[in-house]
């Protein structure tokens, strides 16, 4: 990976992290220090790994057929085919 | 995902009562309502509750609905209140700690450490879900309903705050510290903390 494409990376996750309305300016000093910092690594690591692990596990499913079909039936409509 | 001039198409025709609107409502946001009601609530039986009542709802309320916000989002905010309302009463979360409460300082003292690339492999596939789900549970609901919003239904933060109510800056703040708070929880169980 070359060196601007790891800044870019860097930059990306602080941003969906803390929010896109973080002044530019902010986020590359951010950024800066980051590459130099080993524990300020590990805690924004921590935390983005943490989200990841909680999208990964937690994926969205269909409806389940008997569940439609009950909630159909309370709402006293019928289902389009 | 339908588009807005045929969303409020059928909402125009579901206020008249007109069942083919209400039952084809039903079908394309049921998906989202039953999968918000299942990451809030972690049971199917609750989720299907809550997915029931927010419908019932939907049909007695949808002449107040002024399309002030997208038809997904308020539906989103009803299944909100209907599955903290069924929370509250289950006493489903365990126990509510705050960045303020001693349970949050549980890192005070310690570090993280070599956090792992991989932790979802570094214990028993159903020890980590359990884990996973536990530490959601213990988090109070304003920051378990933030998490589940923003971060497990991509909700913006601009959305969040609609359908919570609350502001912008509340969102981003809670958002941060439930993640805080699960990464902690997470932490410990992992054993990648040291003491300083």
């Amino acid at each position: 990976m070359n060196h601007h494409n790891h800044d870019k990376q860097l930059l990306d996750s602080l941003q969906s992290q803390f929010g896109k309305d973080i002044d530019s300016e902010v986020m590359e000093n951010i950024a800066k220090h980051m590459k130099d910092c080993p524990d300020c690594k590990i805690y924004v690591d921590s935390v983005k790994h943490t989200v990841k692990i909680y999208r990964t596990t937690e994926k969205n499913q269909s409806v389940p057929e008997d569940v439609s079909d009950r909630l159909f039936k309370t709402l006293k409509l019928k289902r389009h085919s | 995902m339908p588009n807005n001039s045929d969303e409020a198409h059928l909402v125009k025709m579901a206020k008249t009562g007109d069942k083919w609107a209400i039952a084809e409502i039903v079908s394309r946001e049921s998906g989202r309502v039953y999968n918000l009601a299942l990451k809030l609530l972690r049971n199917k039986e609750d989720a299907e509750d809550v997915l029931q009542e927010t419908f019932l709802i939907f049909m007695n309320k949808v002449q107040s609905y002024r399309g002030e916000s997208s038809l997904s989002t308020w539906l989103f905010r009803v299944t909100t209140n209907v599955a903290l309302s069924k929370m509250r009463a289950k006493e489903l979360i365990d126990k509510d700690i705050s960045i303020h409460d001693p349970d949050f300082e549980s890192l005070k003292g310690y570090e993280i450490r070599n956090w792992p690339n991989h932790p979802e492999n570094e214990m028993d596939k159903k020890a980590f879900s359990d884990c996973l789900t536990k530490a959601l549970n213990r988090l109070s609901e304003d920051y378990r309903v933030v998490f589940v919003l923003r971060d497990l239904e991509g909700m913006s933060t601009k959305e969040t705050s609609k359908i919570l109510g609350i502001s912008i800056s509340n969102v981003k703040v809670r958002l941060m510290r439930a993640r805080l708070l699960l990464r902690d929880q997470l932490a410990i169980k992992l054993k990648c903390v040291e003491r300083r």
